[in-house]
């Protein structure tokens, strides 16, 4: 049909006209093309450009749904048979090699369950306090103190703080929670008046109910109104009456003061960051801590408000620094507030001076990437796996197109393939991931509040199948599917897809660098994490018990302690108000003489009694410590830590005289400095003050080293014998340290399970390329056997290209590797040097593990006479 | 779209087929349109016309000889079939009939009043 003319005409511009012979129904093309061509030399004649101008337009003019190329209707008449056929086929092929298909199906199962775990987890994760009522018109008041410059931050404000002021707010409650007394309180069951269960609880005011949603079954909808009523979860009325009815009944707190059961509210969901089996009024708390009523005026309690409209934080956090409700003897003392979502409590509760700086949400994030990577990896050796079997099914491919199938069946064939080992590995490890689960949550702590038939989860796990089999299978379907008939059947052509190979080494490279990324992050998070464990804190706190003691029990203290001493077990006890290993009580109100106007320096405050230094093993520098009595003065005796001499900038620190808030104090000792938090932050100086017996709230007794279960069973009868009404309250001390580190704990069990997957997984690609390269090089091998080469310098030959796709993988993995775990150590202000050689453990390793397999896969073709594999020649 | 109601345009391109007639295509329509009634239209509105036209039945069409001015590509020739015929006679009748009873006071144009 070519038959143009000889003389020099102009031509259109030639990817137009391919355009238009691409698009048009090839019916229409000969017209529609002559017209256009015509009119198109007759415009040539006259200007080349505006010719070529006009024919684009007029081929897009003609771009039209009448003018379109449409597929062929495919009238399969017997299409279930081609559908039985291609199952068949599939089948078959899946057991013709059943290594490779399994080793394929276990690769995607292993990753997929780690993926839909981590699904879960995450989804858990960002569940929580999602089920208020508009939750996101929550928010609680947080505070921010300026100490010298930086600002700490806490979760409370002034109880009574003015929110009326601002009109968009509705309503406001104070909810004191907590871990100990007066939170966690002893209650018996009806027909059993002796035993004891502990149960949590919080204390909040008549809003509570409204504001959250914490459905009310039975009873007052408003229990907190009146001062004497308690509300109480389901499972707790169970668990005190059974299957009777506790409205209206009385429970004695603290086996002292009475209050009714006024309503019964549903089971706390597990995705809430407010955890409570009771509810009593703020009144209650007062009378518990003997607090005069006026103490909402004073105290800082964690308050929380909604609103009616959707406000920005940012808007409210202006409002509450209006001076209505930001009083002028709160700024004074250097305190702002801020409005902080509710709904981030969970996840963003880190605050950095004084801006919220993540928090949970980074070991989400984390394992969001993570997972992601695994499937990755996963999906790209399903793509290596299988095109490198593209070869075996290319005869088929060709009869099948030959027996007239279209491109577009086979890659549905294909895909459809893909499909099936997709939803089969899917299948298992969403079974598996069902059974692992109660290990999972064994490990985090808590069970997950999603599981797996939730619906949208279901949908989730849909969408995944869709992707991965889109992402795995179309590759390996569109190679495959563009095998050219003639040349297949004819045997000429072998896997020569230079394209392919070239994927499949930059997929590799991928691998290697994602495996070398997870190695070297866990390696680093598991030596910062012993560094912690051996640091010294510069506090003892092994072989010291916990115990929480009951009013009467410090009553008898001193015969309680005495009659403890006079075992040898035991080598002391002591009693404190707060945790000396995770220090919660911070204060800015010290001043010394000679300290700079305005300057408002965070301390930290231990109180206890005299014996609390020597039980914790703290050197004293300086000084003396505290004496059983009191020295005859007028002056609180405090010691203090070596940096907060420092900080106060004292040359004489002993006899300096002080003030905590307002009372007077005078040093009497210096002591060395001791870790009061987790080491992400910074040491603070302590103070150590003397402290009213009757008030604190820890008893810690030292036992001697190993002998733990004596110790403990000696206490445990001793204080039987002084307060035979309760079951006694105890914590390892060393369990309180690593409590503190939790997160960062099942992280890295987590990551050392992602570490090894991801081994695996890159072990599964390594071994697919190298063997196919092997057989793909097999008579060049042979023919350099033949030649005289040692089986030394074939596995070098060999070797060579895995080297430097290790090399560029490294390039690529080792600074993300240390660009992340840079990142992460510098959330903690005391951390490791980076340890470099993990690095270089981590790349040698994965070298090893893959010059192993070359060698292996290498050996055995080493092994075959080369009179086999060039026979056929 | 099918059916014998036709509108302005179909009645000037078939017009123009008759016109043309033995050759009567794509580009020939197009040029003696713009010629006679001053009409410049896009070729593959053209396009789209004539093949609503043969799918109404009012005409018909055949292919070429491949021609040296088009790149060897061939032409589609349209000729009027009887329905199409009688389309433009029809048309043609409504008008005149129409036209007819136009009362001849309505050419009279005065200024009125």
């Amino acid at each position: 049909m070519k038959s143009a003319g000889r003389k020099p005409t102009p031509s259109p511009p030639a990817w137009a006209n391919r355009f238009l012979e691409w698009y048009c129904n090839p019916e229409l093309l000969d017209e529609i093309q002559g017209d256009v061509l015509e009119l198109y030399y007759r415009e040539a004649a006259v200007s080349k450009r505006k010719a070529d101008w006009k024919f684009i337009w007029n081929v897009i003019r003609f771009c039209r749904w009448k003018n379109i190329r449409k597929r062929k209707q495919q009238k399969y008449f017997n299409s279930t048979g081609m559908l039985q056929n291609i199952f068949k086929v599939a089948v078959r092929n899946f057991f013709r090699q059943p290594g490779h298909s399994l080793l394929n199906i276990a690769g995607l199962a292993v990753s997929f369950t780690a993926a839909v775990i981590i699904g879960l987890w995450i989804m858990h994760e960002t569940s929580f306090d999602t089920f208020h009522h508009k939750p996101d018109q929550i928010f609680k008041v947080m505070s921010h103190v300026n100490a010298n410059g930086t600002l700490e931050t806490y979760g409370s404000a002034r109880a009574n703080i003015n929110l009326e002021a601002i009109p968009e707010i509705t309503e406001k409650a104070v909810v004191i929670t907590g871990s100990r007394w007066p939170n966690e309180l002893c209650f018996r069951p009806e027909d059993k008046p002796h035993e004891c269960i502990y149960l949590f609880g919080i204390f909040s005011e008549k809003t509570f109910f409204s504001m959250f949603s914490f459905p009310v079954l039975k009873g007052d909808k408003n229990p907190l109104a009146s001062p004497g009523n308690i509300a109480i979860s389901e499972s707790m009325a169970y668990k005190l009456y059974g299957n009777e009815d506790p409205l209206g009944k009385t429970i004695k707190i603290d086996d002292h003061f009475p209050v009714t059961i006024a309503s019964i509210f549903q089971d706390v969901p597990v995705n809430s960051s407010l955890q409570f089996d009771f509810v009593l009024p703020t009144e209650v708390f007062a009378r518990m801590r003997g607090l005069p009523p006026d103490f909402f005026s004073r105290d800082f309690l964690p308050v929380y408000f909604k609103t009616n409209t959707s406000i920005t934080p940012g808007a409210l956090t202006e409002k509450l620094n209006e001076p209505s409700i930001l009083t002028d003897d709160l700024k004074k003392d250097k305190v702002s507030y801020s409005a902080f979502p509710f709904i981030k409590s969970r996840l963003h509760g880190e605050f950095v001076n004084g801006i919220s700086s993540g928090g949970r949400i980074q070991y989400v994030n984390l394992f969001r990437i993570v997972a992601i990577m695994v499937v990755a990896m996963a999906v790209i050796n399903f793509v290596n796996l299988s095109t490198a079997r593209a070869a075996n099914r290319s005869k088929e491919i060709g009869i099948r197109k030959v027996t007239g199938a279209q491109r577009l069946s086979i890659v549905m064939q294909f895909m459809g393939e893909s499909f099936m080992i997709v939803a089969v590995a899917l299948v298992l490890s969403v079974i598996s991931a069902q059974l692992l689960l109660p290990y999972f949550s064994l490990l985090t702590n808590e069970p997950l509040s999603i599981g797996l038939l939730n619906i949208s989860v279901i949908s989730w796990i849909w969408v995944f199948l869709v992707l991965v089999t889109i992402a795995a299978g179309l590759y390996p379907a569109v190679i495959m599917s563009a095998f050219q008939p003639a040349q297949v059947l004819k045997g000429t052509i072998t896997t020569r897809h230079s394209g392919a190979q070239q994927l499949r080494k930059v997929l590799l490279v991928v691998q290697v660098a994602v495996s070398l990324g997870i190695v070297i992050f866990t390696g680093v998070l598991f030596q910062q994490l012993s560094f912690i464990q051996k640091k010294n804190l510069g506090l003892d706190s092994e072989n010291i018990l916990h115990i929480e003691p009951t009013h009467k029990l410090l009553l008898q203290y001193d015969a309680f302690k005495n009659e403890l001493l006079a075992h040898p077990q035991i080598k002391q006890v002591t009693a404190t108000n707060a945790d000396p290993v995770n220090l919660a009580i911070q204060t800015t109100g010290v001043s010394w003489p000679g300290m700079p106007d305005g300057m408002n320096a965070p301390f930290k405050l231990l109180g206890g009694n005299f014996e609390m230094a020597e039980t914790f093993g703290l050197t004293l520098l300086e000084g003396r410590m505290f004496g059983s009595q009191p020295k005859d003065t007028l002056r609180i005796e405090v010691v203090v830590s070596e940096s907060a001499v420092k900080r106060m900038n004292l040359e004489e620190p002993i006899g300096a005289p002080i003030r905590i808030g307002n009372p007077e104090c005078t040093i009497i000792g210096v002591i060395k400095d001791f870790h009061t938090a987790n080491l992400k932050q910074e040491q603070l100086p302590v103070i150590l003050y003397p402290h009213d017996l009757l008030q604190c709230s820890r008893l810690y007794v030292k036992y001697a080293p190993g002998t733990t279960a004596e110790a403990f069973a000696l206490i445990e009868s001793v204080y039987k014998k002084y307060e035979p009404a309760f079951t006694m309250k105890y914590h390892f001390i060393d369990e309180a340290f690593d409590k503190m580190y939790k997160t960062e704990r099942t992280a890295s069990i987590m990551l050392v399970f992602f570490t090894l997957l991801s081994l695996v997984i890159t072990t599964i690609g390594v071994v697919g390329l190298v063997t196919y390269n092997v057989l793909k090089r097999r008579k060049e091998i042979s023919i350099k056997r033949v030649l005289g080469a040692t089986s030394f310098q074939i596995l070098r030959m060999l070797s060579t290209e895995f080297i430097l796709l290790i090399a560029v993988a490294a390039l690529a993995g080792l600074p993300l590797a240390w660009y992340s775990t840079t990142q992460w150590l510098s959330g903690y202000a005391y951390r490791i040097q980076m340890p470099w050689w993990i690095f270089g453990v981590a790349l040698a390793g994965i070298t090893l593990i893959t010059l192993t397999m070359i060698a292996i896969q290498g050996f055995k073709t080493i092994r075959t006479s080369p009179a086999e594999t060039l026979r056929n020649e | 779209m099918k059916g014998s109601y036709i509108g302005e345009l179909e009645e000037l391109v078939l017009l123009t087929v008759g016109i043309l007639y033995p050759d009567a295509y794509g580009v020939a329509v197009m040029d003696e349109l713009e010629r006679q009634a001053d009409r410049r239209l896009n070729i593959s509105a053209i396009h789209a016309v004539l093949t609503r036209l043969e799918e109404k039945g009012m005409l018909k069409s055949s292919m070429s000889e491949p021609t040296e001015e088009r790149g060897g590509r061939r032409k589609r020739i349209f000729t009027l079939t009887a329905a199409g015929k009688r389309a433009i006679e029809e048309a043609q009748a409504l008008r005149a009939q129409m036209f007819n009873q136009i009362p001849k006071v309505a050419f009279q144009f005065k200024i009125v009043g």
